[in-house]
């Protein structure tokens, strides 16, 4: 990974900005949503490959940044929502695209399938995802400030 | 299928209120289907827009706005190994890839 932002840092102009947006592991929330209301109906269970995924990002950003490559100036999360029409069609999601990265037990399926039931007509089926968004500036190391 | 991703457009919310892309020059890495790219390349100067993955790039070439053909550049290149010059960017996004 570090090698990835060693070849942006070369293609970027002096003082070019660096955006990094991706999703963190936080155990995401499902819910049922309508024009009235938000329930909540539990979350996906965090697997190992997306949680050392973070770690490993994280830790190649501060690895840049010590480096002197990179200086942070802002970071902030918001979340970005996946929606269904139904409960099948979010759970046939999470199971073939996310499979590697989160689960969904037996509970949020049935608790998430009874909120929905019973939900208004335009109720839909979400999960906030957290996404983090941070901008990095191209730093001058002290080898080009001598030269 | 009824996924809709980010219907409140969040994303691009955010992306415009960390960093002005107006007439810049962009990269973005992991563009896949295009789907973030098309939201912002219209103000940009050019932007490039890479992925490895050959079938999502072969679906953003096919859905690619006709008014965002002269701003958009789809590419197949690895991370790892850019290729393109030195110092040719002014802002690289990296889209869910690191």
């Amino acid at each position: 990974m570090v090698h990835v932002l060693s070849e942006i840092r070369r293609v970027l102009a002096p003082d070019g900005i660096l955006i990094d947006l991706r999703p963190l592991a936080d155990n995401w929330r499902v819910e049922v949503v309508s024009l009235r209301e938000v329930k909540r109906t539990g979350r996906v269970e965090d697997l190992p490959e997306q949680i050392n995924g973070d770690v490993a990002s994280n830790e190649t950003m501060l690895d840049v940044e010590k480096r002197g490559w990179f200086k942070r100036e802002q970071e902030e999360l918001f979340p970005f929502f996946y929606s269904w029409d139904t409960p099948s069609e979010m759970e046939e999601f999470v199971d073939d695209d996310w499979k590697d990265f989160v689960g969904l037990a037996e509970d949020t399926r049935q608790a998430t399938r009874s909120a929905w039931a019973v939900a208004d007509a335009d109720g839909r089926v979400r999960v906030r995802v957290e996404v983090m968004i941070a901008r990095w500036r191209k730093a001058i190391t002290n080898l080009e400030n001598v030269e | 299928m009824s996924l809709q991703k980010d219907p409140d457009r969040r994303e691009i919310k955010f992306l415009h209120k960390f960093v002005d892309l107006t007439d810049k020059r962009v990269l973005e890495i992991g563009c896949g289907e295009g789907r973030l790219t098309w939201q912002y390349a219209a103000r940009t100067r050019q932007t490039t827009a890479a992925d490895l993955d050959v079938n999502a790039l072969r679906v953003a070439r096919m859905d690619n706005p006709s008014d965002l053909e002269d701003k958009i550049y789809f590419t197949c290149a690895n991370s790892e190994y850019l290729p393109f010059a030195k110092e040719k960017f002014d802002i690289a996004i990296l889209a869910w890839s690191l």
